[in-house]
């Protein structure tokens, strides 16, 4: 399947097979245990501000940045090899030509050379040995009325990484699997499903969409606090909606220097304990609760509206922003790492293995 | 027809929904019934344009023609843009016997007085309200009819709702209103949102509310185990309780569709479990917004279903109460 030529098949029959192939390899090779009895980290390093403009090129930094990304969630992929994206290239345009034909019988030829697609590597990303190199995906198409002296604009952009994956699942994966759970997209819903399947048919793996959970979102809000001491965060906003009739949306905002206060008087009661590992502050789910109960109580005690009843759906400050429904913008590339390895976290554990 | 007044139609028309095209355009009076026939609505917005903007040239209509179809439009549709409320105080004796006539001819002087190159155009509606376009120019240019501020009040009433009123100008429509309502002062009423019709029942409490009074009890009797029926009596009485008490404070019936309402808190952090915040002097300083397509109702909800405690704490109560929407907190005001 990996020579040049783009092999047709019905779309849910490969769906269905690759879904198969996955719990077939995943039980068959003894995974199960290593990742079914993982839950999320209970604690976490408090994100360090990082000069990554030394490791990843100033114009993929630029990428990532100031973007909204749309995440899922993949698992691994098979006989996937980081030496062969020139090839993934070709294929790639040649499928996304081949499924934009389809039905339109009068532009055969023109549309061959409409979408250009590149594989590359984006280096830098990776904190462990054991993560493979992040993958970048762009799709250039040239605009239906651009001029030839025009150059060619990205219409599409993804990326599938791995940042802080956890280290004995990496090595439990057999040699043929490379790991790169955290897909991030943004661009027309078309395309994405069009990467996303030839990467399904190509690489037998299989896609899911990831939320950013209630209790993600929480650790993002304290993460970010906590970044308050290096970087200015402005102000942590948070967006909650209540289930009544109709929906009452809370948006909740408070000032960085207030907010800061809270969370180090939330974290000095747990004192001791970051006192053991000084040079490496870990912060503990538990602290993250009692900050949420702080900013919930505060604001129970002037509304006596119980937030806890509502789902939190938004959480963002001036280092970036977070949806319920996995969207993510990160606005300084300073704490990349730390957030990107939260989400890498995050699509582990809701690969279905 | 001059390229302004063309201008102004066309953007108006591109404005107005097609389907309430023809019905305005019946209202506005301007073109005889032959012209107006002769328009096809069922063509592109487009050409209902070209074809409007030749018949109006042939009818040798001015600037001041379009901004009355402006006026129509808007007054049917008063339920976009912001639209800000102030409120008139101390009235002075003869406030009360203010009359239309008397304040157009006061309120266009007096603005007149304040700025030259202002166009006014005064209208009242037929629910008693005074619709009030004003297209402003500086002392040299012209007024500029593509940004006009709206004004609606109700004489004898101290509520004034501004709609697209620059900080420019805000302090000279306001001394206008002032001395032709007969009033000494105007103040922002911390009252705003997108549906003038929701500020206005707001605030004149044109919606069905309730006084204190117990509810029948919605539980029938059953022939249930006594500890079941005990049990189930008890949470129909706290849901019957807190039904009563929602009710009693944002009314019973339909509610008028306030979209938000915004806190600045600036309070102290008191907390029994966290002491050194407790024990901090500087206020907690954030802000909480709520909204919803219609914030009564939510807040009603939350009442009668539990997710806010009852009674409704006076800082929500405030909303329908006080009928504001913008409020700023700080300890002093809370206790008192």
């Amino acid at each position: 399947p990996h020579s040049g030529v783009v092999k047709r098949r019905s779309k849910s029959q490969s769906y269905r097979r690759s879904i198969r192939t996955c719990f077939g390899v995943a039980s068959g090779l003894g995974l199960t245990p290593a990742l079914t009895a993982r839950r999320m980290n209970t604690s976490r390093k408090a994100p360090r501000s990082q000069n990554i403009t030394e490791k990843v090129k100033p114009e993929h930094l630029e990428l990532l940045v100031k973007t909204e990304w749309q995440l899922s969630y993949v698992t691994p992929l098979y006989q996937f090899r980081h030496t062969q994206l020139k090839s993934y290239s070709r294929q790639l345009s040649a499928f996304i030509a081949a499924e934009k034909q389809e039905g339109l019988a009068v532009e055969v030829g023109g549309l061959q050379n409409t979408f250009k697609v590149s594989f590359s590597v984006l280096q830098g990303l990776a904190e462990t040995s054991d993560d493979p190199e992040t993958v970048l995906i762009q799709v250039q198409s040239k605009p239906m009325f651009a001029r030839q002296e025009d150059p060619p604009k990205t219409v599409w952009c993804g990326w599938l990484s791995c940042i802080n994956g956890n280290p004995e699942y990496l090595q439990s994966l057999p040699k043929d699997f490379t790991c790169l759970p955290l897909f991030c997209s943004k661009g027309a819903e078309d395309l994405s499903s069009l990467v996303k399947s030839w990467l399904q048919r190509t690489f037998d793996c299989c896609f899911g969409p990831l939320d950013i959970n209630q209790t993600t979102l929480q650790w993002l809000a304290a993460l970010w606090t906590n970044c308050h001491m290096e970087t200015n965060i402005q102000n942590l906003k948070m967006i909650w909606t209540l289930p009544v009739l109709p929906p009452l949306q809370v948006t909740y905002t408070v000032d960085s220097d207030d907010v800061l206060d809270l969370w180090r008087s939330t974290r000095e009661s747990s004192a001791e304990k970051s006192r053991e590992a000084e040079d490496e502050v870990c912060i503990d789910f538990s602290e993250v609760t009692r900050f949420m109960q702080g900013l919930m109580s505060h604001f129970y005690r002037h509304f006596r509206v119980d937030l806890s009843a509502g789902e939190l759906n938004q959480v963002s400050s001036a280092l970036g922003s977070a949806k319920v429904n996995g969207k993510i913008k990160i606005s300084s590339s300073r704490y990349l790492i730390s957030i990107f390895s939260l989400l890498t976290e995050c699509a582990l554990l809701k690969m279905p293995i | 027809m001059d390229n302004s007044a063309k201008h102004l139609l066309q953007r108006l028309v591109r404005r107005i929904p097609a389907s309430m095209l023809k019905s305005t355009l019946d209202k506005w009076e301007r073109l005889t019934a032959e012209k107006r026939k002769s328009l096809d609505f069922t063509q592109s917005k487009w050409i209902i344009t070209q074809e409007l903007v030749a018949l109006c040239e042939k009818s040798e209509l001015t600037v001041k023609h379009i901004t009355e179809l402006e006026m129509i439009y808007i007054t049917e549709n008063p339920n976009q843009g912001m639209w800000h409320t102030f409120q008139l105080v101390e009235p002075e004796d003869d406030a009360h016997s203010v009359e239309l006539m008397q304040f157009k001819e006061q309120f266009k002087s007096h603005l007149r007085e304040l700025q030259r190159n202002v166009s006014v155009k005064i209208k009242k509606h037929t629910d008693q309200a005074v619709w009030i376009r004003v297209a402003w120019g500086d002392g040299l240019s012209s007024p500029n009819h593509l940004k006009a501020t709206y004004v609606v009040l109700y004489l004898q009433t101290p509520y004034v709702f501004v709609n697209a009123l620059s900080s420019k100008h805000k302090p000279l429509l306001l001394q206008a209103l002032t001395l032709s309502t007969r009033h000494q002062q105007i103040k922002a009423a911390n009252l705003s949102g997108q549906k003038l019709t929701a500020l206005r029942d707001l605030l004149m409490r044109q919606y069905q509310q309730v006084f204190p009074t117990k509810y029948p009890s919605p539980l029938a009797e059953s022939d249930q185990s006594i500890s079941k029926l005990r049990v189930e009596k008890v949470q129909a009485e706290a849901s019957a309780n807190r039904h009563r008490m929602a009710g009693e404070t944002f009314g019973d019936g339909m509610l008028p569709a306030l979209q938000s309402a915004v806190f600045k808190l600036e309070t102290k952090f008191k907390d029994p479990t966290n002491e050194a915040m407790t024990q901090r002097d500087e206020p907690f300083i954030c802000s909480v917004k709520f909204s919803s397509s219609n914030l009564l109702e939510s807040l009603r909800h939350c009442a009668s279903s539990g997710i806010a405690s009852t009674p409704v704490t006076p800082m929500l109560s405030s909303i329908p109460l006080k009928g504001r929407n913008y409020f700023v907190i700080t300890d002093n005001v809370l206790t008192a």
